[in-house]
């Protein structure tokens, strides 16, 4: 309670002190446009021929500038009064001195009031439509971001359910049912909540990498140079203690390699990458991993030697909308890993793609080098 | 040989089980703590020749324990966390702790931690012939005495820094190293706090020593860390 109390007063001091430097900078934007009208007018008025109607017209000119930069009707009408008590007593005979006596004066006066008037009123208008276009278009954008965030939660809810179920049904199974089962029935139970609980692991481990990115911050993720091999390494390295079975063929630049990154996430890029290769492509020839340095970024490729990327799955690849319960070898989605690397690339600043090579898929991702970073910073 | 006792201070009733479960079978002596006070209590009574101490105790800091313990004992301290908490691993390796190991991890983990911490403790007591014995794994032999380091039989030219860095991790086979106690063990204790001379040293070194640079088998990256040597086989 107290909290909010701080942060609403803290808001009012905000504005207030946007609102004091709004008016402060108005009005020494109205008086700076005057003394420029009047001393411009003066210089003509003494070297160039003594018409009062030219001078109208500076002022007038200043009249609209002013109108057209502040905010509210204040600054114009006072600005309307100024100019033509300004007219009247500097540039119209007797100079120095007031005469509301001229013909056709009540026009001019009235004349520039109304065009300080109009013009105040069309910024005014302006500026308020612009303010709720841009509104509309935040709150527009926030929609979104919350209809992302509910479908995410709910594709993460829906497949945790599946495993944990299979947990909850196995190891019942065997508590209750512990007598009538043999031995390998035994073991099977225990397999099977181990694959499970080892597949939630994955998946929490995935959502967790999410909560390290910030959407909200220019610089969407905690970049540190890190040495790209090591990066490698540590991901084949957890990804062979999960499946002990994978035969991965790195083929890297062999000079120094390093790279502006959060490791963590990288590395959780280059799991799910290979993870799928190895799961999903039905084929046991070895991967091959490769890393090319370009001029300005760094590409990585998995490439395996399976059945490929069919062509109903290729569209929403990296969003999550894998057709139906088309996934032909019975394993659990693999939408949410790819959808995690496409989040954690983007916000790398880099590209993610995916393609079909003649035996086989290709995933291919850039991270730009060092650069980009410093522009970020 | 007498049992080694393992004090497990974790407030997860069922890692706790599964625990002392494993380490039970292993013939180690094992007590058990719930709470962060408990622990320092069995700590100063029972002397346990190592700690497996869980970081997120509901009582107190896991970090003031590694250092309580720190003020009047080397007990060897393995460090339990969750992944992606870097900054706190290396803040408890810096404060004494001797390793870490993250959650989830099995069996045959946990008990490699716990054998080389406790090597790595009696050779400290015993001032041992841990400078005479060569370090061997895999094909890899260095022996200290000649500083020489051939893998399958074949020299392995070092230079100096690099003999220095490989020695070192060899010397703490099995454990972690952070950045920076290599960098002051190596480069002395004014050594700059930029480790990236000490990377592009090891990426040296991974290329002379490694088959595969991406795929080491001697040398391993914690990243964030620091690096952790395969275990020495001769024991």
């Amino acid at each position: 309670m107290q909290k909010s109390c701080l942060y609403r007063q803290v808001f009012c001091i905000i504005l207030y002190t946007l609102m004091k430097k709004r008016i402060f900078t108005d009005t020494v934007f109205t008086i700076f446009m005057m003394a420029a009208a009047t001393l411009f007018s003066f210089v003509f008025f003494h070297f160039g021929n003594k018409n009062s109607a030219n001078i109208t017209i500076i002022y007038t000119l200043a009249l609209i500038i002013a109108a057209l930069k502040t905010s509210g009707y204040l600054y114009g009408v006072i600005s309307a009064v100024f100019c033509v008590v300004a007219v009247n007593y500097f540039f119209s005979y007797p100079y120095f001195k007031f005469n509301f006596t001229l013909a056709g004066y009540p026009l001019t006066f009235i004349g520039m009031l109304a065009i300080s008037l109009i013009t105040s009123a069309t910024t005014t208008t302006l500026k308020r439509q612009r303010q709720a276009i841009a509104e509309r278009e935040k709150e527009l954008v926030e929609a979104d971001k919350e209809k992302i965030r509910a479908n995410l939660l709910r594709a993460v809810s829906h497949d945790l359910r599946t495993p944990l179920t299979g947990i909850i049904g196995s190891s019942s199974s065997y508590l209750e049912n512990y007598h009538d089962l043999s031995e390998t029935e035994r073991t099977e139970l225990v397999t099977n909540i181990k694959d499970d609980s080892e597949w939630l692991l994955n998946m929490v481990e995935n959502l967790l990498t999410v909560t390290r990115i910030q959407n909200d911050s220019p610089n969407k993720v905690r970049k540190t140079p890190e040495v790209v091999e090591e990066v490698v390494s540590e991901a084949i390295q957890r990804l062979q203690k999960r499946h002990p079975g994978v035969k991965i063929r790195v083929q890297m630049p062999n000079n120094f390699l390093m790279l502006p990154m959060d490791p963590t996430l990288i590395e959780q890029v280059l799991i799910n990458l290979m993870e799928n290769a190895f799961v999903h492509s039905g084929s046991t020839e070895p991967m091959e991993l490769s890393i090319r340095e370009q001029e300005d970024l760094v590409l990585f490729r998995v490439r395996d030697y399976g059945k490929g990327i069919s062509e109903e799955q290729m569209p929403g690849l990296f969003e999550g909308q894998q057709p139906g319960s088309t996934a032909a070898d019975g394993h659990k989605g693999i939408g949410i890993g790819l959808t995690i690397c496409k989040t954690i690339i983007l916000a790398h600043g880099g590209t993610i793609t995916a393609s079909n090579h003649e035996n086989g898929a290709d995933f291919i991702f850039t991270l730009p080098k060092e650069k980009e970073n410093s522009e970020n910073a | 040989m007498p049992k080694f006792s393992v004090l497990i201070i974790e407030d997860e009733k069922n890692i706790q089980h599964f625990m002392s479960k494993i380490l039970k079978r292993q013939d180690y002596r094992v007590l058990c703590s719930d709470t962060g006070k408990e622990g320092l209590e069995l700590i100063r009574s029972q002397c346990p020749d190592i700690i497996l101490l869980d970081l997120g105790l509901p009582d107190m800091d896991g970090d003031e324990i590694i250092r309580s313990v720190r003020t009047w004992s080397s007990i060897p301290i393995i460090v339990i966390s969750a992944r992606s908490a870097e900054d706190e691993k290396v803040c408890a390796l810096d404060l004494g702790a001797d390793d870490y190991i993250t959650k989830p991890f099995g069996t045959s983990e946990l008990l490699a931690r716990i054998r080389a911490s406790l090597r790595h403790s009696n050779r400290l007591m015993t001032d041992s012939e841990l400078y005479i014995r060569p370090y061997r794994c895999g094909e890899m032999v260095l022996d200290f005495s000649k500083r020489l380091l051939t893998i399958a039989d074949r020299k392995v030219h070092l230079t100096p820094i690099e003999y220095k860095i490989v020695a070192f991790l060899a010397r703490n086979s099995g454990k972690v190293m952070t950045y920076s106690s290599i960098l002051s063990s190596v480069w002395g204790p004014y050594a700059d706090d930029d480790n990236k001379i000490l990377r592009v040293n090891m990426a040296n070194i991974r290329r002379k020593i490694e088959k595969d640079p991406a795929q080491p088998k001697y040398i391993f990256t914690e990243v964030g860390v620091g690096y952790r040597m395969a275990e020495d086989e001769d024991e």
